[in-house]
């Protein structure tokens, strides 16, 4: 029996532009003369099939770093965590900084961990800011920006005038009363809402505090809508980081220290996950996830002494 | 017994229970104003054969102060009449041995003088209005995330109401929120919650089937008294909006222009 085996990984355009990548398929090629027994063809396909999954999980490519909370805290580096991202560097990885931190514009998250001795340049950043402003010149929305004052920057030559959309970023001066009834009127009115991201909570010096995930659901809940969300954990967001490192989900890695929205994403994106115990990481949040992390451990120092020993 | 629809099941009832904000009164500046026809349906029910009750998830106030309120508009009605969260929450409370952290309206804290707040072990969030900052909602979420046992009370889960300068956010809202964020649920005291209307009834001494709800909010007014077996009539004012009549889920039994017709339409049945 003459068997060839083709496997097809094939890309599709789908509305709008994103590119969805599909299961791979193992087909099992007989030539037609011959009297090919059903049942040996079966098995010979499984074992294929077995052979060209396991070959699947290629050698690491990338290596996405969740900032706050994973590299450092507030005005603190996570330590060790410098050197371990120069022993990183030196390994034929290529790593980029994703962040649904919005408060801070690129430039501004570039200057404080350059201060904290971390060696990155600005075009290795990809935060859910960059996802949001994409969004809004694609579908050309004139938006009501509800994120802090210092991330703006990353909106100039976005026109605000007569806002037809509601964005909501991490903006505690902005989830008063009287504008989220102002966002909740206009929304009503039929202006969409985009989320930049909807965590719960994040960790500041004095404690947990609510993200822009409970105003935006809050939000959905008065007007019966449903908010785009732009950030961790939805698929795009990890897809559109690696999209210009040139590979695809199954080599790379995520390290992060929110299980659902850091691990879990990239694990349904096809990445692999590490949950690091630092930031805003509590007991048992492994558990909260499923599959789990592909691995749990103390940090980030920890995450990359992993990936150089059993990853590369 | 054969079930009659709106209106001819008004032969067979022996009480209405009235919803009070977008039913009988606009809230706004001051003391708000009362919907026409209003004071004189009220008026109309009272000399009737029938048992009233007002039912309402108004939490900025307390009672004696929203019935004083709504005398100065005009109305027949008193304090005894009057079924609200608040007391309801107090009840619940007490009954459990649980100390709340508070976050409500500075109006509605008398009615939580006799409940202890030291070291709280659950939290309650009433429609707070401006006084949900970001700071106050921090403080509750902090109580909320660092309880083994997490516990939220809302004092109702209405998404919005109606002022007289247009829609605004209620407690419901704020509820969502903190369930989302703790990852918890939240128990709701005050309608739509079946307890909050049985008391009512109770109250009354009526059975669900003898009595009729008239309020402005299709869920919690018409669906929550529906849920009880109860009949649900929506009236056109307060935060009546025209998508409520296609709504998919709450069906109201009729929907009225106001309570002046609604009470028309009841007594036309009983002559």
């Amino acid at each position: 029996m003459t068997a060839v085996l083709v496997s097809v990984t094939s890309k599709v355009a789908a509305a709008g532009g994103r590119t969805e990548l599909l299961k791979t398929k193992t087909y099992l090629y007989t030539s037609e003369e011959e009297n090919v027994n059903r049942k040996q063809e079966k098995h010979l396909l499984l074992l294929l099939r077995k052979v060209s999954s396991m070959a699947g999980r290629r050698t690491l490519k990338a290596v996405l770093i969740d900032l706050s909370g994973t590299l450092h805290i507030e005005d603190a580096a996570v330590p060790g965590a410098q050197d371990a991202l120069n022993r990183l560097r030196q390994a034929s990885v290529a790593v980029k900084f994703v962040t649904n931190t919005t408060k801070e514009s690129k430039r501004s998250l570039l200057e404080r961990l350059q201060r904290l001795n971390f060696d990155l340049q600005e075009k290795e950043i990809f935060t859910s800011l960059s996802a949001a402003r994409s969004l809004l010149e694609q579908k050309q929305h004139r938006p009501l920006l509800l994120v802090e004052d210092s991330a703006l920057e990353d909106f100039t030559g976005i026109d605000t005038s007569e806002p037809n959309a509601v964005v909501i970023g991490l903006a505690p001066n902005h989830f008063n009363y009287p504008t989220l009834n102002k966002a909740f009127r206009m929304i009503l009115d039929g202006a969409p809402l985009i989320a930049i991201h909807k965590a719960r909570y994040y960790k500041r010096k004095d404690g947990l505090a609510l993200g822009p995930g409970p105003f935006v659901t809050g939000l959905e809940y008065a007007t019966d809508c449903k908010a785009t969300v732009v950030g961790k954990p939805e698929q795009t967001f990890f897809t559109q980081a690696l999209s210009d490192l040139g590979c695809s989900p199954n080599e790379a890695v995520m390290i992060g220290d929110d299980a659902r929205d850091d691990v879990g994403g990239a694990q349904n994106a096809g990445m692999m996950g590490i949950l690091v115990r630092t930031g805003k990481y509590r007991e048992g949040d492994e558990n909260k996830i499923n599959p789990p992390p592909h691995l749990t451990c103390d940090s980030f120092p920890k995450a990359v002494e992993h990936i150089l020993k059993n990853l590369l | 017994m054969a079930d009659t629809g709106w209106p001819g099941c008004s032969k067979s009832l022996k009480g209405v229970i009235l919803d009070m904000c977008g039913v009988l009164y606009e809230s706004g500046e001051g003391d708000g104003v009362a919907i026409p026809g209003s004071i004189e349906a009220v008026k109309k029910l009272k000399a009737s054969d029938l048992q009233l009750r007002f039912c309402t998830n108004e939490t900025q106030a307390t009672r004696e102060k929203f019935v004083a309120k709504l005398q100065r508009l005009g109305f027949d009605i008193s304090v005894s009449e009057v079924f609200s969260p608040a007391p309801a929450a107090v009840a619940v409370l007490k009954e459990r041995a649980l100390r709340p952290h508070l976050l409500v309206y500075d109006g509605l804290l008398p009615e939580f003088d006799s409940v202890d707040k030291t070291n709280p072990n659950c939290v309650v969030i009433g429609d707070a209005a401006e006084q949900f900052s970001y700071q106050n909602l921090n403080e509750a979420f902090s109580v909320l995330i660092g309880m083994e046992n997490p516990m939220l009370f809302s004092l109702g889960q209405g998404r919005y109401y109606k002022e007289t300068d247009g829609l605004k956010l209620d407690v419901g809202v704020y509820m969502k929120a903190l369930e989302y964020a703790c990852d918890l649920k939240a128990e709701v005291v005050g309608k739509p919650s079946p307890t909050f209307f049985q008391s009512v009834l109770n109250d009354m001494g009526l059975q669900p089937h003898e009595a009729l709800m008239i309020g402005d909010d299709l869920v919690n007014d018409v669906g929550g008294a529906q849920h009880c077996g109860m009949k649900g009539v929506q009236v056109r004012t307060g935060k009546y909006r025209p998508s409520d009549e296609r709504n998919s889920t709450v069906m109201a039994d009729g929907t009225v222009d106001n309570l002046a017709q609604a009470v028309d339409m009841i007594l036309n049945q009983r002559h």
